[in-house]
């Protein structure tokens, strides 16, 4: 009897906790799976908060990548806004349409218009959705000119998901490097750091793609452009980066190994070369004697010949030093574009200067943080770069037309 | 009931198992509000304070290798003050299974689990530590062993799937604080090592081979403290002190973080799987030693019949605690340190003083002794 009454209480155990998890359960049929989210102001109410949410329709998202609609049944995705007072009011507003629940854990990027950036400001962004447990840390958060509406609803890229493709465009984008690779992890770091302000990538809709119906309309299907950064000083947007702007930021806030450099020919100026960058090195040293602060910024990159546009006699070595002076100028010229936004335009430490600084200086950082931002700006900053041109990939002699 | 023994490197695998889960996370979190970018140094100071506590300790019961804490004390200074001593370990057990609770909940309802009450683990939690604690310390041992595993694989993966974002900026400069406050900050995590060190004082007659005690003992928490070491500078470089700081769970935003190419991402899943055995363990530990410690003061050779009781008063005084967030922060923040470490160093330097005083009628006790219970 007692051992009958043992192996029931271990069975009745076994059952109870083994289904324990069936309590929070959620079925997938009904999720509503967020690719991307919008944040804007409100429409009805400047004051308020709209929310735009990309979200996928399994059944229409099923077969190979690089197909325009899925199965051909019908939109792969589902875009819906809703408006509030808080972030999670306007959310709470989608599920009046929303058949399913929201379910964030699948979600690529937030996207945040820069009127919402830079009037109402980031902090309710990283509070909510860092407290969100279904939102990774690498949730990319990019800021758009335009409407993020307008964007979360723009089908763009090869991916049946245009959610997906924006991701992909991140974890590709180390081969252009015009724009800073931030996620929420990175945000809420910059924005929660004693010297250091965020700065987010740029996206914006471009006419670019060429629809498969109008072939001849060159230009006619919107995509989504991923190049630039959103300066902030604070919660706030204070202004943009450039292309070439950000691609000096990369060198102080993540570094790069890849990119392609656009140069001209050496005998002939008119004509295109391209470099492209196989490896770089970046080192800032702070200084501070009698006290002032300076700063040396030591860049070594080596690049590949890939490209000349132009039939010269000239041989490989003097076309390879050609090129070292010109990209020496180019990547001295991005870095100092990058300086002068910061100190003399937004007056902003976001290169991490500060961190540096304090890096090697920290008794010294503790005197001087709380003036950090009125010295920033007047820090003097030498930059010496190393450009080494090291081969000309595959080709022993430029290509020459012998006629000549 | 039959006396039970486990070997030296269960033992360890238990030290190991009851200063990890915490000690990773929420105890991070606390230290990273108070020191910032030292908190990897404040873990640092807290493994070497911890040598020195489980030395002490190892030191009081190698006196009488058979007889624990309680026993010596009953020994030297009487049945009364023993049983005294026992209600207050047993008091230190109430509170440190409230924070295994408040790291073992909040890890499940936070983050896997909000929908659910938070009386579903609580309940769990117990329902397996009955059972663990009712099959014995040697089959917690080797579930020990079981969760040492998971923690090193745990381990390996984090780092691979965290060290290509690892900035030594963030870990730069070293001392900002000073040492005094590295010291202070590290009194969290020496909370940690309070439990290895009120869990060895009852435990140790248990382990077969004291002449290898010592050396066990100091493996363990060196090799415990470098399983935990590696998180707080994996999260001083991933995610930045700040960051850190601003979370109850610091490690899961770790584990959010971390990904393997494209492929392996949201840890969360496999922390939790990996991790849930070290918690189970540290459950049924404190509920058998809770039990252990008890048992004298009701006169029982046989902890079976107090393991239910205790196990629920443990679970509800930790639910109450659990219960309200705030009330849990609070209590592991600014009470659960004094407390703990007024008991698990104040109770063995007392003890470990008080032998020099005692010292023949230990050894008269000792030498009383049968002697193939002298030769263990």
């Amino acid at each position: 009897m007692h051992r009958k009454v043992v192996i029931f209480s271990m069975i009745l155990i076994f059952i109870s906790t083994s289904l324990l998890g069936c309590t929070s359960k959620t079925e997938i049929y009904d999720l509503a799976m967020v690719m991307l989210v919008g944040i804007d102001k409100g429409e009805k109410n400047p004051n308020n908060i709209m929310v735009t949410v990309q979200i996928a329709l399994p059944a229409n998202a099923r077969g190979s990548t690089g197909s325009p609609t899925g199965t051909g049944m019908g939109d792969p995705i589902w875009t819906s806004t809703g408006e509030g007072k808080s972030i999670f009011e306007a959310i709470r507003n989608i599920g009046r349409y929303s058949s399913r629940r929201l379910f964030w854990a699948h979600n690529h990027a937030i996207v945040i218009s820069e009127e919402y950036a830079r009037d109402i400001g980031i902090t309710d962004v990283i509070d909510f959705f860092t407290r969100n447990n279904q939102l990774r840390m690498r949730t990319w958060v990019v800021v758009t000119p335009k409407k993020a509406k307008n964007l979360v609803a723009t089908k763009t890229g090869l991916e049946v998901i245009p959610g997906q493709s924006l991701n992909k465009l991140f974890r590709y984008n180390e081969i252009i490097a015009e724009a800073p690779r931030t996620d929420m992890r990175i945000l809420t770091a910059a924005y929660m750091s004693e010297s250091s302000h965020p700065v987010l990538a740029k996206v914006d809709i471009k006419n670019r793609g060429v629809s498969a119906d109008r072939p001849g309309e060159f230009g006619s299907t919107p995509q989504v452009e991923l190049s630039g950064s959103a300066v902030f000083n604070r919660a706030k947007m204070v202004g943009w980066l450039d292309s070439k702007e950000s691609r000096g930021l990369l060198c102080f806030i993540e570094g790069f190994n890849s990119a392609v450099i656009a140069l001209k020919c050496p005998s002939d100026r008119s004509k295109p070369a391209s470099v492209e960058l196989k490896d770089s090195k970046f080192k800032v040293t702070p200084y501070y004697k009698n006290g002032k602060i300076t700063f040396t910024i030591e860049s070594t990159t080596y690049a590949e010949l890939v490209e000349l546009g132009c039939s010269t006699n000239y041989e490989n070595p003097r076309i390879l030093a050609d090129l070292e002076e010109q990209l020496s100028a180019e990547m001295k010229s991005n870095i100092e574009g990058v300086i002068k936004k910061a100190q003399k335009d937004y007056k902003i430490d976001f290169l991490k200067l500060g961190e540096t600084f304090n890096n090697r200086y920290p008794s010294e950082w503790k005197e001087l943080r709380d003036e950090w931002k009125e010295i920033f700006p007047t820090i003097d900053i030498t930059i010496k770069v190393d450009a080494n041109v090291i081969s000309p990939a595959l080709l022993e002699n430029p290509t020459r037309d012998v006629k000549d | 009931m039959k006396k039970e023994k486990i070997t030296n490197g269960m033992i360890l695998a238990i030290a190991v198992n009851l200063v990890y889960t915490k000690g990773i996370g929420v105890t991070q979190g606390i230290i990273a509000r108070q020191v910032g970018n030292d908190m990897w140094i404040a873990t640092a100071l807290s493994i070497l304070q911890g040598i020195i506590l489980v030395w002490v300790t190892i030191s009081i019961i190698r006196r009488i290798p058979q007889y624990n804490i309680i026993e010596q004390t009953e020994v030297m200074l009487g049945s009364l003050i023993a049983k005294l001593v026992a209600i207050v370990i047993f008091l230190f057990f109430v509170g440190a299974y409230a924070t295994v609770l408040i790291t073992y909940v909040y890890h499940i309802k936070d983050y896997f689990s909000p929908d659910s009450s938070i009386l579903l683990p609580v309940v769990v939690g117990l329902i397996v530590g009955i059972y663990g604690t009712y099959k014995g310390i040697e089959v917690v041992s080797r579930f020990a062993i079981m969760g040492l595993m998971s923690i090193l694989l745990f381990n390996v993966l984090i780092i691979l799937g965290s060290l290509k974002d690892f900035d030594i900026k963030e870990i730069l400069p070293i001392f900002t604080n000073g040492l005094g406050k590295n010291i202070e900050a590290s009194i969290h995590y020496n909370t940690d090592w309070a439990m290895v060190t009120m869990v060895a004082a009852i435990l140790y007659p248990l382990v077969n081979d004291q002449k290898t005690w010592f050396k066990s003992g100091v493996t363990g928490i060196v090799f415990g403290g470098l399983t935990v070491l590696i998180w707080p500078i994996l999260e001083t470089g991933v995610l930045s002190p700040e960051v850190t700081g601003q979370y109850i769970v610091s490690c899961m935003q770790l584990a959010r973080a971390a990904e393997i190419g494209d492929f392996i991402h949201r840890y969360e899943m496999i922390m939790v799987a990996l991790f849930s055995i070290s918690l189970y363990v540290q459950i049924m530990v404190i509920l058998y030693t809770a039990s252990l410690t008890v048992a004298p003061v009701f006169k029982l050779k046989d902890i079976r019949p107090l393991i239910i009781p205790i196990g629920i008063i443990l679970s509800a005084f930790g639910y109450w605690i659990i219960f309200n967030n705030v009330r849990a922060m609070t209590f592991l923040t600014y009470y659960w340190p004094p407390i703990a470490m007024s008991i698990a160093v104040g109770l063995p330097v007392l003890i470990f003083i008080l032998g020099f005083f005692f010292k023949e009628k230990l050894q008269q006790t000792k030498a009383n002794l049968p002697q193939e219970e002298q030769n263990i």
